[in-house]
């Protein structure tokens, strides 16, 4: 088992590697630079411009600059942001937490809302509510996360302003609020984007589980449980569901990733400063550093997201072997 | 009979402006009825504005970005103001700041500066003579890299005679010698920033703590969440009316005006066409139209992108540049674009602007006389309906960023313009980054511009003449003629407000005439305010320049008014 780990860390390095490098160089050949775009005022010169390339080394063959980031990297120093002007160390010690509370949500409700309606699917497999279910599901599959974002924003926050739009908490009140009406604050400011994300994830969720509920029905162990005298209900929920788990523990390995890399534009539609928002404005800043720090995160999350699961996998199903 | 098509001339108010201009009555009305001036307990209260971004800076020798000038200009006082007229020809029309009152010499290559001896930093400390001099001397350090240092050239040094006196020193005595050093240099604390190196500036935390002397001081600055200023009360120059301030980035633009409409935010700077129906009939919002110093073109590159130095083969001609202006029907694309509330660009300035003319001829809409002169410059149709010459189809593209919904809308409207006399546009969407990118490199054939320029004639010099050219200035499409050249120099060298305009006027008429860019519009600037908050004029050069005196009557206030100045628990 131990050669195992240590064999799939080192494949997660080496991908963690190339998937950095071609991310440094994909965004070094993009058109624009961070400096042109920090300093877009017309009143700034050519030169001011490349005396700024010049202090960050920007001026510098690419392959010198990927060779300083990775050295810098391996020191743990992860450079200078030109869009914030911090050290993209501290941006992402910012943002990271926040992506972790929305996303982190977001997966818990998703799991535990897919298994149960994938159990109602399973239960009566063709009936009216399987497949009312299954074309809601569908809808909720199909539609572009950023669609259902802003159609819920619209609903909830605009047509209906039962929610606040966007942020975190109240910018202004929140911190003039007793205990507990800060946690309802943030609670209110999490209600929208945890709501569509759980929406979208559930949606996918709910289907690999079905499928999966599906496929162990017709065993002989979950015959002989009925034929004991268990409901169907009863079987499903007792026998079925946890041989029909694995499915959900790859899709959580798979999902793992996003906890770090944020939910790109359901961040942005509800102004969340997390990983997503972060990444989507180092992308359209050209800031360099900071996109590729981000990559690296996510890459590592990755890697590690699918070590997790192939693990997870061989615990919950001794059938399965790992090395 | 054919029906000829209509010129555009010159007439400043046609109907296209009514709307807006009755969304300026309704608004002027609302604040008269509403009531014209604070009260005594009308101090107070909290105003939420929703940003599409945040600061990366707060130092204003280093600021890149308009987002960034927002929170400064108000964080830091200059030693003057500019006035309402935006005049930058002596000293006429500025209000007095740090500066209680100056003297020139008698040549004029000096002026002394008398500081109010009341003025002080938000952490208590005496704004001193010698903080004008460190502030000239940061800027004008080539180690800080600031974005403002081509601006003031002019400006030799700054002496300090004593603590309340700085005597500020010229190479050259010119028109706007006195805007260059009060416009341009917002006054910082020596005592917090001094032991910096101008070098590490760029790099340190502590140009992120906005110690200056404003009206509004910085309480935090939280990346991401917001970023709030509250009342200095004890300015010199009085407390604003407002306690707070806050800023919440909100880059996404359907966001932000849903922020604003669910009352989430107080201020929203950019509403479009469609929100003003809403907004109409909204009774505790309204909207507020204002002046800005941008207008929009189509930049016609003069010189061959991939061989720099040649001539543009389709743009290097005058009469095809003119033939494609005719047959643009820039009225029609208003109304298409931003309903009856677009303002025409009239040449390449804002109508704002002192030197600006909307009587200025203009080349008519005249499709007919379009093609005449292309036939004539001897790109004729060939048979697939395309015109060509010496085997070079009149083909280009236009370049056009993506984020910009009004600039997509024209570059469609111009491709079809276009093709009815026989050329054919590719529009080209990149985003910001890309697109600025390519006005770098003049990496273009055509490129939608959204220029904001500043309120000095000698800005004009940066965009349209032959110095312009080149990456350090803003003549994108390389234009060159040397009696634009010629009268825009003179424009700037004459101490006569009267004579610049006349000078400027003459320069736009030639600008117009040689047709390097296609005039499209002036972005309408129509913000969104909650109607409890009661606004000052705006000046073109910058809506939040009077915000200190913005105010909320005691009787209006909403929960997040009332909280006061007392400190975050």
């Amino acid at each position: 088992m131990r050669r195992y780990v240590a064999g799939r860390l080192l494949q997660a390095t080496i991908v963690v590697l190339l998937v950095t490098t071609v991310t440094f160089i994909l965004v070094h050949l993009a058109p624009g630079d961070p400096i042109a775009v920090a300093l877009d005022r017309p009143s700034v010169t050519e030169e001011v411009r490349q005396r700024y390339r010049a202090e960050f080394g920007l001026d510098r063959p690419v392959a010198e600059q990927y060779l300083r980031w990775v050295g810098n990297a391996l020191r743990g120093e992860l450079g200078f942001s030109f869009s914030f002007r911090r050290p993209v160390a501290d941006v992402i010690a910012d943002a990271l937490p926040r992506t972790l509370l929305l996303v982190g949500l977001a997966l818990a409700l998703s799991f535990a809302l897919g298994i149960v309606v994938a159990v109602l699917q399973s239960e009566r497999p063709g009936g009216a509510r399987d497949r009312w279910l299954g074309r809601v599901l569908l809808v909720l599959y199909s539609v572009p996360d950023f669609w259902l974002a802003l159609v819920v924003l619209i609903v909830f926050a605009y047509r209906l302003p039962i929610f606040p739009p966007s942020g975190i908490v109240d910018p202004v009140l929140h911190d003039y609020m007793s205990p507990a009406e800060r946690l309802v604050d943030r609670l209110r400011h999490l209600v929208l984007p945890v709501a569509t994300l759980t929406l979208l994830a559930t949606a996918a969720i709910s289907r690999h589980q079905r499928s999966a509920l599906l496929e162990v029905m017709p065993s002989d162990w979950m015959r002989t449980a009925i034929a004991k005298g268990l409901s169907r209900r009863r079987a499903v929920r007792r026998h079925a569901l946890r041989n029909a788990l694995l499915p959900s523990i790859t899709l959580a390995g798979l999902y793992l990733p996003a906890l770090v890399s944020g939910a790109l534009l359901v961040e942005k539609v509800f102004s969340w400063p997390g990983m997503g928002l972060l990444a989507a404005n180092a992308i359209a800043s050209r800031d360099y550093p900071l996109i590729t720090a981000a990559v690296l995160v996510t890459s590592v999350a990755v890697a590690l997201g699918a070590l997790l699961a192939d693990l997870a996998s061989a615990a919950a199903d001794p059938r399965i072997r790992v090395g | 009979m054919p029906r000829l098509p209509r010129p555009l001339r010159a007439k400043p108010a046609r109907w296209t402006h009514v709307a807006l201009a009755g969304l300026m009555l309704v608004a002027c009305r609302d604040v008269q009825q509403q009531s014209a001036t604070a009260g005594p307990n009308d101090i107070g209260g909290t105003m939420v504005v929703a940003q599409p971004g945040e600061p990366a800076t707060l130092l204003p020798a280093l600021q890149g970005q308009i987002i960034e000038r927002q929170i400064t200009d108000l964080l830091y006082d200059r030693l003057a103001e500019i006035g309402e007229d935006l005049n930058t020809v002596g000293d006429k029309g500025f209000r007095k700041q740090l500066a209680d009152r100056w003297e020139w010499a008698a040549d004029s290559l000096s002026i002394v500066f008398h500081l109010n001896p009341r003025a002080r930093w938000h952490d208590g400390q005496p704004v001193r003579a010698s903080d004008v001099r460190y502030s000239v001397a940061l800027m004008k350090d080539p180690a800080l890299g600031s974005p403002g240092l081509p601006l003031i050239g002019n400006i030799d040094s700054v002496a300090v005679r004593d603590s309340l006196t700085a005597v500020a020193y010229f190479k050259r005595h010119t028109p706007e010698q006195f805007y260059d050093l009060v416009y341009q240099v917002s006054i910082v604390p020596q005592h917090i920033l001094g032991n910096t190196p101008a070098g590490q500036m760029k790099t340190a935390e502590i140009t992120r703590r906005g110690i200056g002397s404003g009206r509004f001081r910085l309480a935090r600055f939280e990346p991401g969440k917001r970023l709030e200023l509250v009342a200095d009360t004890a300015n010199y120059r009085g407390r604003p009316k407002l306690d707070r301030i806050v800023y919440v980035p909100t880059p996404d633009f359907n966001t932000a005006v849903t922020r604003f409409f669910a009352g989430d935010a107080d201020f929203f700077e950019q509403l479009r066409p469609e929100h003003l129906a809403k907004i109409a009939t909204d009774t505790a919002r309204r909207a507020v139209p204002y002046t800005t110093l941008g207008y929009a073109y189509l930049a016609l590159n003069n010189v061959d992108a991939k061989q720099p130095g040649l001539p543009h083969p389709i743009f290097g001609d005058r009469a095809v540049r003119r033939a494609l202006t005719m047959a643009v029907d820039r009225r029609a694309m208003l109304r298409n674009v931003f309903g009856t509330y677009g303002a025409p660009a009239y040449g390449p300035f804002p109508r704002s602007l002192p030197a600006a003319d909307t009587t200025l001829p203009q080349l008519p809409y005249d499709t007919t006389r379009a093609r005449a002169l292309l036939d004539s410059a001897g790109w004729l149709v060939g048979p697939d309906g395309v015109r060509a010459k010496d085997g070079r189809r009149l083909e280009f593209g236009i370049t056009t960023p993506v984020s910009s919904a009004a600039r997509k809308q024209y570059s469609v409207l111009l491709q079809d313009a276009f093709k009815q006399i026989g050329a054919v546009a590719r529009i080209d969407e990149v985003d910001m980054a890309g697109f600025m990118a390519r006005n770098g490199d003049r990496s273009f054939d055509t490129i939608l511009e959204l220029y904001a320029t500043d309120p000095s004639v000698s800005g004009f010099k940066q965009s349209w003449t032959t110095s312009g050219i080149g990456k350090d200035g803003s003549n994108f499409g390389s234009y060159s003629n040397p009696a634009v050249d010629a009268l825009l120099d003179s424009a700037t060298l004459t101490f006569e407000p009267a004579r610049t305009r006349v000078y400027a006027r003459r320069a736009f008429e030639t600008i117009i005439e040689d047709a390097p860019g296609i005039w499209l519009y002036e972005p309408p600037s129509v913000a969104g305010l909650h109607k409890r908050i009661r606004t000052t004029p705006m000046r073109a050069d910058g809506y939040w320049s009077g915000m200190a005196d913005w105010w909320i009557p005691a009787a209006e206030r909403t929960a997040r008014d009332r909280i006061g100045l007392r400190p975050t628990p």
